[in-house]
């Protein structure tokens, strides 16, 4: 038998940092059997969750589909449509199942439109979730928050604007950006107005999400973004000037025009690409005239302007620069002298070979 | 020497193999609670994430893949479909042939009907010469594919000759041989986009490890856990490397690493540093610390980021020998890169970059195993000279070993509270018994490995890769 006494003995001789250390292995080896215990029973829940997810899934799309192409051109619902809008509203009083039905009627929405698309947002009224949405508005967590405004704009829910609007300002980002989409997937460019007040940055994510969003919406019917071109927010004047260059804005050349001395180099070098895009001829004397005081970006994006824009006036401008000290802008020169005059480009195949560009000397490599 | 002074020795080696415990147990455990922390705030601010209007926009922003393949006619073919098939709209990617003896391009040419086209490579980078030229596909379904044949100059070589043909803001280098997933573009291009205080320089992901995985059409199928005791337990130690330290360094924006196996980088700042080091072994993390340098000395604000999404599997060895091999470079490569950069260590100027980054993997990472080795090595000669005092000794070790049991099963809860991936029956069992196991089948090696390393690294200087040789991922 073993004697404990014994052992009790033994341990209260031990110096005091090694009771210590023995303690503490006690506790951790306690903390390793508890939460394997644990760890074992997380795995089953997680296991069963996926079962019941898929079960519930398949069950529902098909109850989903069945309330879609029943009777859809009536207005009143029938019997077997009211039996299932009864039989969600039982099961979203459970989280779980909420959250699963609310992540079919998101699919769902994906690969419907029209009238389908209405009678799921009718589903969505009538059952309730959109109260659950609402309740998320009041949530102290920024995230909840935000999921709620993200269900709010997937369902495209127009009446609850005062409630959402509340948030344009909130100070997490997250909450902002989920705002912004709701206000322009909801009220399209109107919605964009937010822009005319905004002092935070807006990320290059929230405006490829704000474009996106723009370029699928049937109208395409601008508003004028001038204001956003002369606005204070840089961020907001980088995303003018992608509406401009999306939605082919000749109007404001010369709001761009002016934004050519803008202090941030990035918008510089942007306008230069939408000049570029909008056939911005009237760029090309002031960009030579100020050449040399642009950083190189500008450069290459400049000859990328005359690359296109070129005329057989601008020739001596080429000619200058064939042996610029940029490699990139050395083979853009050649490129466009050679649409310009053949002959001069030829020409430069008789140059000593010292006497060559590093892109000339490329050029004959390949050729 | 006389008693007092042997006593004063031994005990000053005391102090310091235990402070050096303590503050190695400390300092993972900090790392582990800004990790959960960490990962905790990214799940919540990724759960509403509409990642779908960034995959096919095209204002999204271009992605050049930069795969450098060497010897790789096994599975090239496949691995490059693997690559083409991601959702992302704007990317496009480069093969680039390191000098290949075998027949790699063949059958690159084949599949993909490639055709020579002229193409003129700006050489902002300095990289060995093309050998047979430029490659672009006759078939449109493959229009995003470029493979570039060159001369042999190894891994950094090869990338370079990639950062030199790309066109694109910025560019993803993987090994040819690791399966991306379909939307891992559209997660790490997103720290880059969303950043407005910062400029973001470069975007690492997890690491998983592939073996006995299903792949199919160069998809993952279905995730299996490997048999071989050594792969489990890699699959453990990259658990708890990424899930509970990664993220942490990530959070206190001091990540020194993004694995060579799959990074995005701001090309333009990654040519602007000089590109890859061809001279080290170790030159994905060489890449990072340089350009870390470089926008600190220059006094910009930037981040190096990192998402814990399993976005990248690749195989991982599954033999002792090549195991200790990569294991030796990795060891080597370090080694190099904070030699190279000594001048930040413990230099305010660099700010937390230079006073706890750098600091921390010359400490805990550097030294350990040397660490290590001086403890055994002691603990030995004690042992000899009837020194050890046991009770200490015993319970020392065994709060160690708890310590490290531990520790791995807070891994195995951070991914299953996550990304909850090894979810078949009995793959739970056999992973707590490899928290348990672990410490005896894989460490003893990493240490064996790391102090050839050091070895190698003093006294070998020839020694450069090493071989890591692939049995390729199971295709069903």
């Amino acid at each position: 038998m073993i004697d404990i006494q014994y052992f009790v003995d033994y341990y209260n001789d031990f110096p005091f940092l090694v009771k210590l250390v023995w303690i503490v292995s006690g506790l951790m080896f306690s903390a390793i059997i508890l939460l394997t215990i644990y760890l074992k029973v997380i795995r089953y829940y997680l296991r069963k969750k996926d079962k019941e997810f898929t079960k519930f899934k398949n069950e529902y799309e098909a109850l989903l589909v069945e309330y879609l192409y029943a009777d859809i051109e009536s207005e009143e619902f029938n019997k077997e449509q009211q039996a299932i809008i009864l039989k969600i509203k039982d099961h979203i009083l459970f989280k779980n199942k909420r959250k699963m039905i609310i992540s079919i009627l998101y699919n769902l929405m994906n690969e419907v439109s029209g009238e389908m698309a209405d009678s799921i947002k009718t589903l969505y009224y009538k059952t309730g979730l959109i109260d659950y949405a609402l309740t998320r508005l009041k949530n102290k967590n920024w995230y909840i928050i935000a999921k709620g405004i993200g269900e709010l704009t997937r369902f495209t829910v127009a009446d609850v604007h005062d409630d959402v609007i509340k948030f344009i300002k909130h100070p997490k980002r997250e909450v902002r950006k989920e705002t912004q989409l709701y206000l322009v997937s909801l009220y399209h460019f109107e919605g964009l107005s937010f822009l005319n007040e905004l002092k935070e940055p807006l990320s290059e994510w929230d405006q490829v999400q704000l474009l996106e969003i723009l370029q699928k919406l049937d109208d395409q019917e601008i508003c004028d973004i001038r204001p956003w071109l002369r606005s204070t927010n840089d961020t907001v004047v980088l995303f003018a000037l992608k509406l401009s260059q999306i939605y082919n804005q000749f109007e404001v050349k010369d709001s761009l025009m002016d934004l050519l001395s803008h202090q941030n180099k990035s918008i510089r070098i942007y306008v230069i690409e939408v000049l570029t895009h909008l056939y911005g001829i009237e760029a090309k004397d002031k960009l030579k005239a100020n050449f040399n005081d642009l950083s190189i970006e500008e450069q290459i994006s400049f000859f990328g302007l005359l690359e296109k824009l070129v005329i057989p006036s601008d020739e001596p401008f080429i000619e200058k620069h064939l042996f610029h000290k940029n490699f990139e802008i050395q083979l853009l020169a050649l490129k466009i002298l050679k649409s310009i005059n053949i002959d001069k480009f030829m020409g430069l195949n008789n140059l000593p070979t010292h006497k060559k560009s590093p892109a000339m000397l490329k050029l004959e490599k390949i050729a | 020497m006389n008693t007092s002074t042997v006593d004063i020795i031994l005990h000053l080696f005391h102090y310091l193999f235990f402070t050096y415990a303590v503050a190695a147990i400390g300092s993972y455990i900090i790392l582990a609670i800004i990790s959960g922390k960490e990962t905790i705030e990214y799940l919540k601010k990724n759960s509403f994430v509409n990642y779908k209007d960034i995959l096919s926009s095209t204002m999204s922003p271009s992605i050049t893949i930069i795969a450098p393949a060497y010897n790789e006619s096994l599975n090239v073919v496949e691995n490059v479909r693997s690559l083409l098939s991601n959702h992302y709209v704007n990317y496009s990617v480069i093969i680039v042939n390191d000098g290949s003896k075998d027949d790699s391009l063949e059958k690159l040419i084949e599949a993909y009907d490639l055709e020579k086209i002229d193409y003129i490579i700006n050489e902002k980078l300095k990289t060995k010469p093309l050998r047979s030229g430029v490659y672009k596909s006759k078939n449109p379904a493959f229009e995003k594919l470029m493979v570039v044949d060159k001369e042999n100059g190894g891994k950094a070589d090869a990338l370079n000759m990639g950062l030199n043909i790309s066109t694109t803001e910025y560019v993803a280098c993987i090994d040819v041989d690791c399966l991306l997933l379909e939307d891992a573009l559209q997660k790490m291009i997103k720290p880059f986009l969303e950043a407005t205080d910062a400029k973001v320089i470069a975007t690492g992901g997890v690491i998983r490890i592939a073996n006995s995985c299903v792949i199919r059409g160069g998809k993952l199928i279905d995730v299996n856990l490997p048999k071989s005791l050594l792969v489990q337990s890699q699959i453990l130690e990259y658990l708890r490397a990424f899930l509970l330290g990664r993220m942490a360094w990530s959070r206190l924006n001091g990540l020194l690493v993004i694995s060579g196996a799959f990074g995005i980088f701001d090309k333009k700042i990654a040519i602007e540093v000089g590109g890859y080091d061809t001279e080290t072994v170790g030159e994905d993390m060489e890449i990072i610390v340089r350009m870390r340098r470089y926008m600190e000395e220059k006094g910009e604000k930037y981040k190096v980021s990192y998402i814990p999404d399993p976005l990248c599997w690749t195989e991982a060895p599954d033999s002792y020998k090549i195991f200790i091999s990569q294991r030796n470079r990795w060891t080597r490569g370090t080694i190099e890169t904070l030699k190279k950069h000594r001048k930040i260590g413990f230099n305010r100027k660099y700010g937390s970059f230079g006073l706890l980054s750098y600091p921390y993997w010359l400490i805990f990472e550097r030294l350990a195993p040397i660490i290590e080795l001086v403890g055994i090595l002691y603990f030995v000669v004690l042992v000899v000279l009837q020194q050890v005092r046991w009770e200490y000794a015993v319970s020392f070790f065994v709060l160690a070993y708890l310590f490290s049991v531990l520790f791995s099963i807070v891994a195995l809860y951070s991914e299953e509270l996550t990304f909850h991936q090894y979810k078949k029956k009995g793959n739970g069992y056999k992973l707590v018994l490899l928290t348990a196991l672990e410490p005896f089948v894989l460490h003893p090696f990493i240490l064996y490995a790391a102090i050839r390393g050091n070895i190698d690294y003093y006294f070998n200087k020839k020694k450069k890769w090493g071989v890591m040789q692939r049995k390729g991922l199971t295709s069903a």
